[in-house]
């Protein structure tokens, strides 16, 4: 007598819970602290985060530094990035020579926190043009990695 | 025969040197002008206390009583449009490094202009365009004229893109 074959419903792949939630998110500007970067680069940084966050759509509103508008969402989360090291690469190197040779760098500490001032997220995160495109380049690659942090998280 | 030809290659290229009617050179807008797209290209011009942006299909208006920094620097980009992309893959697809000479030729040195301003709901926006060499510098005080603030004279444009 064959045992009826237990069916079992095939799993769909359990999506993580995300850990916290905030309705919306204020993008503070790069810290700089004691490392020189162009000023170009730090502005980069910020918008391409702000458009970086908005198209993930993760958060129903993005603020940007300083918006006023901000001050009313009561579950606010925000999101600041403190430069740790900046290499200025070259454009030239990295079409002639070997990969390695001649890439931008940007790396930052990426720290969100509630609106009580309690860190939710804290980690470094570094971004790079290795072989095609404009030293600018750098800091969408950043901006991408920092919105893959905070999916990770919201 | 000879002659006329030449004389023909000369005038037409006299034609081609010859000025154009007053247009603001073209200017790429990067990122931070939220109406404009990214990498649009358009004319960048300070008039009446408002420095404008306009393409084709839009345009943007940023009172120069708002902007608060004004910053100058430098990149190197590609020349040549989608054509020159097309053959900048194929340089570098090409054997034994041959094609590296032409990627050199392709190179243009660009400057940038970040302008950093107040939305109306305080919201802080970095504006950074990418203007022929030479042109940021004279934006500047052009938008230094128009009322623009800025934290510290930049005398001196500095190339910083390492050769």
């Amino acid at each position: 007598m064959l045992a009826a074959a237990a069916v079992v419903p095939a799993q769909q792949p359990v999506k993580p819970t995300p850990r916290f939630y905030a309705s919306a998110i204020q993008i503070e500007l790069t810290d700089m602290g004691d490392v020189s970067i162009p000023a170009e680069f730090r502005y980069a940084i910020y918008e391409r985060l702000i458009e970086q966050v908005r198209d993930s759509r993760l958060f129903g509103k993005v603020y940007r530094s300083g918006d006023k508008a901000a001050n009313s969402v009561p579950d606010l989360v925000t999101l600041h990035t403190s430069l740790e090291a900046f290499d200025e690469g070259s454009q030239m190197k990295r079409e002639l020579a070997p990969v390695a040779m001649g890439s931008t760098k940007v790396d930052v500490t990426a720290l969100v926190t509630s609106k009580d001032g309690k860190t939710l997220l804290s980690q470094k995160v570094g971004g790079k043009v290795r072989i095609w495109g404009e030293n600018l380049g750098a800091t969408n690659d950043l901006a991408k990695r920092i919105t893959k942090l905070l999916a990770g998280s919201f | 025969m000879k002659l006329n030809v030449l004389l023909s290659i000369l005038m037409g290229a006299g034609a081609a040197l010859a000025q154009q009617p007053d247009q603001p050179p073209s200017v790429r807008h990067v990122i931070g002008l939220e109406t404009i797209k990214l990498n649009a290209n358009g004319h960048l011009t300070i008039q009446n206390g408002v420095m404008q942006f306009s393409t084709k299909t839009a345009e943007a208006k940023v009172k120069a009583s708002s902007i608060e920094d004004v910053f100058v620097g430098t990149e190197t980009t590609q020349s040549g449009g989608t054509a020159g992309k097309v053959v900048k893959t194929a340089a570098i697809a090409a054997p034994f490094g041959s094609g590296k000479a032409l990627t050199l030729l392709m190179r243009t040195k660009v400057d940038i202009l970040t302008v950093v301003f107040r939305g109306p709901d305080g919201g802080v926006h970095g504006a950074i365009f990418a203007l022929q060499k030479g042109q940021a510098e004279s934006t500047r005080t052009q938008l230094v004229a128009a009322g623009a603030h800025i934290s510290a004279p930049q005398t001196v444009l500095k190339d910083r893109t390492k050769p």
